[in-house]
């Protein structure tokens, strides 16, 4: 899991390592992927709008 | 685009007529425009969005090259105001739904089987149907300035109230047209999404996808999503005008804000639908002329994935001076800078594959160069416009219209003429007059700068968009600015001349038609014989 | 060679357009409020910035364009992927721009800080005019260009302010916090003076807050910056920023000149006066859409010469002055015209061009036709 999660963060970074990136797509299915990835997409909302909302106190 | 016929292989048709006698009759097209109207073939109806497209885009232009013969000088020389709102609101609309849209989906009809190896698009009657659609769409929008009260002329963007409760009569043949077009878009973008993930070549993973097919792929997720956002706003607006609704009527309770939302939930996405098939093309080009591969190409498509995430988040940029609360504001400016990331991580890449190549400069390799250093200005000024107060002095100006043309022109539109030149000798099996495409190229690099870049000025000046006439500060640039676009659009004729020579004649090209390009499209003959890829060819992932 | 040497020409053209750009008519005004010069130096900074990131992506380019061209015998090498330089070009312009947010964060609070303002200006845009109202002063104006159509038909040499001038200016005071409390009546239109830094859709249904402090004396100008229409590009704003004393006087007298004014509702006005004061206001208020003579521009706005309805039935006449035609671009002018003035104005469209019906619509009958 723990890696399926540093993966999805590296390309929301946009950097990986081309040998993780072949481990990646070998392992099965992408389903866990895009969950995490959905999940991350709604984290990264929500910090930003916490970083706004802090900081238009 | 107009290729001359591929001569139908009688000995093809023949092997699939063993199959049985219906696939024979199947395989003799009717003659004449019934074949073009019938045609259920990825490289016909390829060429017919591409021939579509170039017609709106002289449309367009005319229109465009109307409002800076306007603009020429300070005065109202050759229009009156209410013409002139309607040149502006069709240039706009002809532009991004009949000229840049069409031919990124023509070029994906083209390519985009012949790069995954399928012989034809996943399903080919809606591909016709959704390119008939089209100029049904247009048709219509066109002959409403023919009507009393003229054409819509409140703006590509349609703000309400003033397209609905003080629009002209025609507006709803005008929303009309735009759901033509926009089913028209989904259609094809549906078509797009089961070719590519249903018809690639044995062996081919997603990530062995050239990376014109991976943008489009995401482009056509982007137009599924927001397509439907569109259709329900003008419906609202058609409710409005029609049935006594209020949506948007703040008279009757509405909201005139809540239009702007949801246009630019699906306009802001759109922006990136008429830019990512861009980089895709670019992305194939650089590496063939570079001769060397392309710098980081899972970067490429992790970064296309997270502009296209972004652009879902960003779409109150265009809405800054609209009153939005401060939390919101600094919501959007954080977003909006943040995509600056992925975009340049892009430019980065590209640039990083020219670095120790073995460049030539073919036509092709020309436009994508200029593609990467104008978007790049392009994206230097969205930069700026990403600095929410500082947008309170750019909005709505002349630096807007810079910003948006430079990514959109020598953006989009050199993008979609790179793939053309670099594909011509595929469609043809000539290659382009080498000369001619390079008059083509310098005048338009010329004029689209001439054009474009004194824009800025003009903006920061204090020169709104959208207005017939100027105080007399902004002369200088503005006629800079008509000269440059004249130059601009009559280069186009250059075009024009350069594909039908191509289409007619010129120097053979092999299969593989440029020594450096790699992809699956050049293992087939050139010109394509009308089937290719009957069966599925022989994939090895080379490492990209 | 021949091309790389174009391509040099080229950079060196964008070079020089650098300080062209620095000069006052090509950029963004440093303005007279001390948020407008906040705002110019994010710009030029944002600028610079680019312009940085600008010399050194394109001068790798064009140095590798130049150096690897294969005509000079260069071999492609086949290094693809460095996580390190990926992080770095990811990593970096993402602190810059965290560096650019800040500042950028701190000025928009500035400027949506609107408390503690001295005096408040309801902001109304129309078509094709501002209205502005000194709330609790009982001071109101509209606002029309002055340039006349001659000048903009070239019929007439154009004048130095050319499109920027208008009848009345907005008079403000300097050194003193001003509220505008922004809206619309028919479509949405948006104010904005660059000098002040001050730009504001005007929204119908919506009243949108902005603020200004102004530093020095002085006459700016602005325009409509949101499509509004056919006259879009003839509404603009011209705002007068006056000394203390001298707003104040200036106040004083207005507020004096408003009071006549109410005064005269109550008194019998001669024809020939009504049709003098209606003239100046159909022409600053209705001939944008009805035209000059009247003739309208069918079929969005109705001809008023020779109108039969008009002529037949005062009342249909007024009630479409008075409360609008909704659905159409025609506004209500009850709230925006005192009752002289709409008296005047129905007069002498009733006995202009033809009409000749010979009424002359009391001031003191619209005031009573107000109050119910």
């Amino acid at each position: 899991m723990w890696g399926v999660i540093k993966s999805v963060l590296a390309a929301f970074f946009g950097v990986q390592r081309e040998r993780q990136r072949q481990e990646d797509f070998e392992n099965g299915s992408p389903v866990a992927f895009i969950i995490v990835g959905v999940v991350l997409a709604v984290v990264l909302v929500v910090v930003v709008a916490l970083v706004a909302v802090q900081a238009s106190r | 685009m107009a290729p001359k016929l591929p001569p139908h292989h009688p000995l093809e048709q023949s092997t699939s007529a063993v199959a049985g006698g219906q696939a024979s009759a199947h395989h003799s097209p009717p003659r004449g425009i019934m074949r073009w109207l019938l045609t259920t073939n990825h490289k016909e109806i390829g060429s017919l969005y591409l021939i579509f497209s170039l017609v709106m885009f002289f449309i367009g232009g005319i229109f465009a090259l109307v409002v800076r013969a306007e603009l020429f000088q300070p005065g109202l020389q050759l229009v009156q105001p209410e013409f002139f709102n309607q040149m502006t609101t069709m240039h706009g609309l002809i532009m991004v739904f009949g000229a840049v849209m069409p031919a990124f989906t023509g070029l994906a009809n083209w390519m985009i089987p012949l790069q995954v190896g399928a012989p034809d698009m996943a399903l080919p009657r809606l591909n016709n149907f959704s390119f008939w659609l089209l100029p049904v769409a247009f048709a219509l929008l066109l002959s409403t300035m023919l009507m009393p009260g003229g054409g819509p002329n409140f703006g590509w963007t349609f703000y309400a109230p003033l397209s609905t409760t003080y629009a002209p009569p025609s507006t709803t043949f005008f929303i009309l047209s735009l759901h033509i077009a926009g089913i028209s878009s989904i259609l094809g973008a549906i078509n797009i999404v089961a070719t590519i993930l249903n018809m690639r070549a044995p062996g081919m993973r997603l990530m062995d996808m050239p990376l014109f097919v991976w943008t489009w792929l995401i482009t056509a997720f982007l137009l599924i999503a927001v397509m439907p956002v569109l259709a329900g706003v003008i419906t609202m607006m058609l409710m409005d005008i029609n049935f006594g609704t209020s949506f948007f009527n703040a008279a009757g309770g509405g909201d005139p804000v809540l239009f702007q939302h949801l246009f630019w939930f699906f306009g802001h996405p759109e922006v990136y639908i008429m830019i990512l098939p861009a980089f895709g093309i670019v992305s194939a080009i650089i590496p063939t002329f570079a001769r060397k591969r392309l710098f980081g190409y899972a970067s490429m498509v992790y970064a296309t994935a997270s502009i296209a995430v972004l652009s879902f988040l960003v779409w109150a940029h265009h809405m800054f001076v609209v009153g939005l609360p401060l939390v919101a504001e600094l919501f959007f400016m954080y977003t909006t800078m943040l995509i600056a990331v992925p975009t340049g991580v892009k430019v980065f890449n590209w640039i990083t594959t020219l670095f120790r190549g073995s460049i030539t400069f073919e036509p092709p390799m020309l436009f994508a160069l200029a593609f990467v250093v104008l978007f790049t200005i392009g994206g230097f000024s969205g930069l700026m416009l990403a600095i929410a107060p500082a947008d309170f002095q750019y909005h709505d100006t002349y630096f807007v219209v810079a910003h948006f043309h430079y990514v959109l022109v020598p953006g989009a539109v050199f993008a979609i003429m790179a793939g053309v030149y670099y594909w011509l000798p595929k469609w043809t099996g000539h290659y382009p007059n080498v000369k001619l495409s390079q008059w083509h190229f310098w005048l338009s690099v010329i004029g689209v700068n001439l054009t474009f870049f004194p824009m800025h000025f003009s903006g920061l000046a204090g020169m709104p968009r959208r207005i017939p006439d100027y105080a007399l500060q902004f002369a200088d640039f503005n006629l800079v600015s008509s000269l440059g676009a004249l130059l601009f659009g009559a280069s186009q004729l250059v075009f024009v001349a350069v594909v039908i020579l191509c289409v007619r004649g010129g120097e053979k090209a092999p299969a593989k038609a440029w020594e450096g390009a790699e992809d699956l499209e050049w293992s087939v003959p050139s010109p394509a014989p009308l089937h290719t890829f009957d069966t599925p060819p022989n994939f090895r992932p080379h490492e990209h | 060679m021949r091309k790389s040497l174009v391509w040099m020409t080229g950079c060196l053209g964008f070079a020089l357009m650098v300080p062209l750009a620095m000069a006052n008519a090509w950029n963004m005004p440093v303005g007279v409020t001390d948020v407008s010069r906040e705002i110019h130096s994010l710009h030029m900074i944002i600028f610079w910035i680019c312009v940085v990131i600008g010399v050194v992506v394109f001068g790798v380019m064009f140095y590798s364009l130049f150096r690897f061209r294969r005509s000079q015998g260069a071999k492609a090498s086949n290094f693809h992927e460095n996580t390190t330089v990926e992080v770095i070009w990811t990593a970096v312009p993402l602190l810059i721009l965290v560096g650019m947010a800040i500042p950028a964060t701190a000025t928009l609070k500035k400027m949506y800080d609107a408390s503690d303002a001295e005096l408040d200006i309801m902001i109304t845009g129309q078509q094709w005019r501002w209205r502005y109202e000194y709330l609790g002063e009982d001071v109101a104006f509209n606002s029309n260009m002055s340039t006349p159509r001659a000048q903009i038909q070239g019929d007439e040499p154009r004048g130095e302010h050319y499109l920027l001038e208008v009848d009345e200016p907005l008079v403000l005071p300097v050194n003193r916090k001003v509220r505008f409390l922004m809206t619309a009546d028919d479509v949405i239109h948006s104010w904005w003076v660059p000098d002040l830094a001050v730009k504001q859709d005007t929204i119908p249904g919506f009243i949108n807050e902005n603020w200004v402090r102004i530093n020095e004396p002085g006459i700016y100008r602005g325009q409509c910056t949101e499509l509004c229409g056919m006259d879009h590009g003839f509404m603009p704003i011209v705002v007068e920023a006056l000394e203390e004393e001298e707003f104040d006087a200036w106040l004083a007298e207005r507020k004096e000149a408003a009071e006549q004014e109410a005064m005269g509702v109550d008194r019998e006005w001669e024809l020939e006066e009504l049709m003098e004061r209606g003239e100046a206001v159909y022409g600053s208020i209705c001939a944008s859409c009805h035209q000059a003579e009247g003739q309208g521009a069918p079929p969005a706005f109705p001809a008023l010469a020779d109108n039969q309805q008009l002529i037949d039935d005062l009342d249909w006449h007024l009630d479409k002055i008075l409360n609008g035609v909704s659905g159409s671009a025609m506004p209500a002018f009850r709230g925006t015209l005192n009752p002289v003035e709409i008296a005047a104005v129905t007069t002498w469209t009733r006995n202009a061009w033809g009409n000749d019906t010979g009424d002359a619509v009391q001031p003191a009958e619209i005031a009573e036709r107000l109050s119910d």
